[in-house]
């Protein structure tokens, strides 16, 4: 057991009595006087040249103040990369794809800016479009972006040398070819951006921002302000799952929008702006080829992905990396080649999502079940043989310190009845199990650390300044409860400022599952840098060393003589009576390897830490109908250390919902010529209360020696192996491994008839 | 379309408000009254996100138009609690973690309020059940699920359940 306070315990959220009592402010329901609202006219074009805007008639329109269009910007191309700069937040010459912006409006109210989009009259000329990723690569037309050849916006290679000599000495290969569609992130609450200039010139946004510094540079870029002038504000935020870190062309727009009318103006984004207009899941066609010793240990594995990355960059290099890394971190391979491509098609924008390929991890696993199959091993024994150990180093070179992926193998499995119910459940009945690996964190540059700043108050309650963002995934509360326990205070002695580029220094967001391992831990440190001046000051009243105090519920005492104590509050007021106030910083930068580069240079130390983690699946198929009814999760992720369980079983469940309920049996995006035919929440189907089966949560603990109190990434392991676990438990079921995901009724029902036509025969 | 005057009773208080024809309770709620803890998601009656309650029963806000709801009791999620003192149904969403992004989680609780008052004591499946109107991305549901049953309703086997003094 451990000695703390507050880490560690089942802690409500700070942040929810205001949620509860609706009380919590989303942007949308932001006002300000004056406040004009924005509207953005789209393309309805895939791909088509811009040849002419008019917009004197809807400037002419009484109400509206203002329509700006590609002439009112300077043209820059914004990208998360230089390389990857291929992206105006108002089209200037093209739209690439059904959404793109083209021009955006403030009026008086909704109803005038809604009429004045209809009265801004663009002239198009439409050119041909390609919306998949053979097509595209194939395509003689024009390109989607010119500087981009066989519209591959990036190509990842990786190889670790002598695969072809591992295939020729292995005992069983075999290559498979596994397919996802789009999905959405479907986040509650819908895009929105409040902005104006203050009476200071600064730019002020309110934004669902999953990183504010990641906002506030291409502001300052495309204004050509310096970064002080823009201020990214904290706000509730209505969830993210990786689609809210970027810049949305929306803030720009806004931005301009307030700029040229000198008042505040708020776009609020309808559900389908939301599906359309901000981010999806790639779309992917995995091919994995893997060769085996006879007991099943892997000796090469090469895989090509092609991603269909639609019509910009966004975190392209990322985005072609990660399902790879994923597989990487969670399996040992003897060597491995693989070919990511992600490529340009005329379709709404691709990012980062919660469980970034889900066809290709669950590919992998499916291929992993088809090796065992053939070799009479259990799917348990497989992953057992081929499972990340603590010590290894990665096929692209990063050290695993802390590991425990074994034991939720093995904790999943006992917990879950696996090996008592595999191979022995009646017909239609299935179980399966799939096991995968997040980074706690990418290499981001100058952007990959965190600090903080605490300040006290001379009532002996405390300030703590992080640039950490809480997407509602409960970071506020994980940097209150980490300040309390190292200043000695209690919860609600701390108020926290967060998330705001005015106060806040730069921090990598919520991006790159991370911020508790760099944010958390600059806090920490913050915290007892500031405990050591208050033991100072202590000290000398308690007539003890300093070394010998501890601090906890609002007193420091003496360690070996917890009656000999002082409060902080009253050390606060001798120190400021001794001309001294009480503050600190802390920062903490992960030491990884600054020349390790998506594309030119993919190997060296990726991050610090890496979570694993293993979801086992009951499901029952209905032969009949193809419904899948999900009988039981039990979802097991080594977190480092739980600083919070009660936090951390919400992020499984909620993995499980998205990963596998939704991500792996329902959601997925359907199109007719480049348009999205299902952008509603009544037509793309998310997993609802009634759908979800029981979740059994199993948190292990191997206390990252990095990490925070030991902690790193927690929650999106299990999204990640749901996917795995959820489609090997069908594929178990009906007997048939599947290649095509999600797993509709349809499909089910298709492979139950072919498989009974080929047992006939 | 042109506004006429009508008063609606919400949270126990009459308002007085200008509404148009086809201006919904939601965007009266929201836009006229400050009231912007109904929040709207989808806007189409799918996601729940804008339940509020007429006479105790759970309604999409988004998809009822504000005159129907002259001479009905309506009760938004800042009508839950008495003041300060939050409602039994209120404290058990915070004690047992239901809320994490909390846009759901004001529909959450107007339909879930509306349940326990018709059924104080409901069994999983009921619960799943009623709720499977009001779309959650963030939490799979469980806490959620765990946090109506409990209720009022502290199990001596649960956690995060607090026994009242």
């Amino acid at each position: 057991m451990s000695d703390y306070t507050i880490i560690g315990k089942r802690m409500p959220r700070v942040d929810s009595r205001a949620k509860v009592m609706g009380k919590a402010k989303f942007t949308a329901d932001l006002k300000l006087p004056g406040m004009l609202v924005g509207k953005i006219k789209r393309s309805p074009h895939a791909h088509a040249r811009i040849l002419d805007i008019d917009t004197s008639k809807a400037l002419a329109l009484p109400g509206v103040k203002a329509v700006v269009t590609g002439k009112d910007t300077n043209g820059t191309k914004w990208g998360v990369f230089a390389y990857t700069r291929d992206q105006q937040f108002i089209q200037v010459e093209k739209a690439r794809y059904i959404g793109d912006e083209v021009a955006g409006v403030a009026a008086v109210d909704e109803e005038t800016a809604l009429k004045a989009l209809d009265l801004i009259e663009v002239e198009y000329e439409q050119l041909p479009a390609v919306f998949d990723p053979m097509e595209a690569m194939a395509s003689k037309t024009e390109l989607i972006h010119e500087d981009f050849p066989d519209n591959i916006n990036v190509h990842v290679n990786i190889d670790t040398g002598n695969v072809d000599e591992n295939f020729e000495k292995a005992y069983y290969v075999r290559e498979d070819t596994f397919v996802a569609p789009e999905e959405s992130y479907f986040q509650a609450e819908p895009y929105a951006v409040m902005a104006r200039f203050d009476h200071e010139d600064c730019l002020e946004v309110f934004c669902p921002n999953g990183g504010p510094h990641m906002k506030s540079k291409p502001l300052s870029n495309a204004f050509k302000i310096p970064l002080h002038k823009v201020k990214i504000k904290k706000v509730a935020i209505g969830g993210a799952f990786g689609g809210r870190s970027e810049i949305c062309p929306a803030d720009y727009i806004c931005a301009l929008l307030a700029k040229k009318t000198g008042k505040p103006v708020k776009i609020e984004f309808t559900r389908e702006e939301n599906t359309i207009a901000t981010r999806q899941g790639h779309a992917m066609i995995t091919t994995h080829k893997t060769g085996v010793d006879k007991d099943g240990r892997v000796l090469a594995r090469e895989t090509t992905c092609y991603m269909d990355g639609g019509a910009y960059s966004s975190t392209g290099p990322i985005a072609a990396s990660v399902p790879f890394l994923s597989m990487e971190q969670a399996y040992r391979m003897g060597s491995v080649r693989y070919n990511g491509y992600r490529v340009y098609t005329n379709k709404p924008i691709r990012g980062m999502i919660r469980v970034h390929g889900r066809g290709f991890a669950a590919g992998l696993d499916t291929q992993l079940d088809m090796i065992a199959d053939h070799l009479g091993i259990d799917p348990v024994e497989i992953r057992l043989r081929n499972s990340r150990q603590p010590g290894d180093y990665t096929s692209t070179k990063s050290f695993v310190s802390s590991c425990a992926m074994d034991e939720t193998i093995l904790k999943a499995v006992k917990k879950s009845g696996f090996k008592e119910k595999w191979g022995k459940l009646p017909p239609f009945h299935g179980i399966g199990i799939g096991t995968n690996s997040v980074q706690t964190g990418f290499p981001m540059g100058i952007r990959g650390g965190s600090q903080s700043f605490i300040k006290f108050n001379e009532d002996g309650e405390a300030t703590v300044m992080s640039g950490v963002v809480d997407n509602g995934q409960g970071n506020d509360n994980m940097l209150v409860q980490i300040a309390a326990e190292e200043l000695g205070l209690l919860p609600e002695d701390i108020h926290l400022v967060s998330a705001d580029t005015e106060t806040t220094s730069s921090d990598p967001g919520s991006y790159s599952q991370v911020s508790t391992f760099v944010g958390g831990h600059a806090v920490k440190i913050a915290a007892r840098n500031c405990r050591e001046k208050l033991f100072k000051v202590a000290a000398k009243v308690l007539k003890v060393g300093p070394e010998k105090l501890a601090a906890r519920n609002r007193l420091i005492f003496v360690k070996d003589d917890p009656e000999k104590s002082i409060t902080i509050k009253k050390v606060v007021r001798i120190s400021l009576l001794n001309f001294n106030s009480v503050n600190a910083e802390g920062g903490y930068w992960p030491e990884v390897d600054m020349k390790r580069e998506w594309v030119k240079n993919p190997y060296g130390q990726m991050c610090e830490a890496f979570s694993f983690g293993t979801t086992i699946v009951e499901v029952k198929v209905d032969p009949e109908t193809g419904k899948v009814d999900v009988l039981e999760v039990t979802a097991a992720q080594d977190v480092g250390y739980a600083l919070n369980p009660l936090v951390l079983e919400g992020q499984f469940e909620g993995s499980v919902a998205m990963g596998g309920q939704g991500g792996m049996l329902t959601e997925y995006h359907e199109w007719k010529d480049g348009r999205c035919i299902n952008p509603t929440m009544l037509d793309y189907k998310l997993p609802l209360a009634c759908d979800m089966p029981k979740i059994n949560n199993i948190i292990v603990e191997s206390v990252d020696p990095k990490g925070p109190y030991g902690a790193k990434e927690a929650g999106m392991s299990i999204a990640m192996s749901a996917a795995q676990g959820y489609s090997a438990a069908v594929s178990n079921a009906i007997g048939v491994y599947m290649d095509s995901f999600p797993l509709t009724p349809d499909k089910i029902l298709l492979a139950i008839k072919e498989k009974n036509e080929k047992n006939q025969s | 379309m042109k506004k006429i005057k009508i008063t609606l009773d919400i949270n126990d208080k009459p308002f007085e408000v200008f509404a148009a024809p086809n201006n919904t309770l939601l965007e009266v709620l929201r836009d006229e009254l400050d009231l912007t803890g109904s929040k709207e998601s989808c806007g189409e009656g799918v996601c729940g996100s804008c339940t509020v309650q007429m006479d105790g029963r759970p309604v999409r806000s988004c998809l009822t138009l504000a005159l129907e709801a002259r001479g009905c009791k309506i009760k938004t999620v800042e009508g839950l609690a008495d003041g300060d003192e939050l409602s039994d149904l209120q404290e058990s969403f915070i004690d047992h973690g239901a809320v994490q992004c909390g846009f759901c989680t004001p529909g959450m609780l107007m339909s879930a309020d509306a349940l326990l008052k018709e059924n104080p004591e409901p069994d999983e499946k009921t619960i799943r059940k009623a709720l499977a109107g009001n779309i959650c991305r963030c939490t799979g549901y469980a806490k959620i699920v765990e946090a109506v049953a409990h209720a009022g309703n502290p199990r001596e086997h649960c956690p995060d359940c607090k026994t009242k003094e």
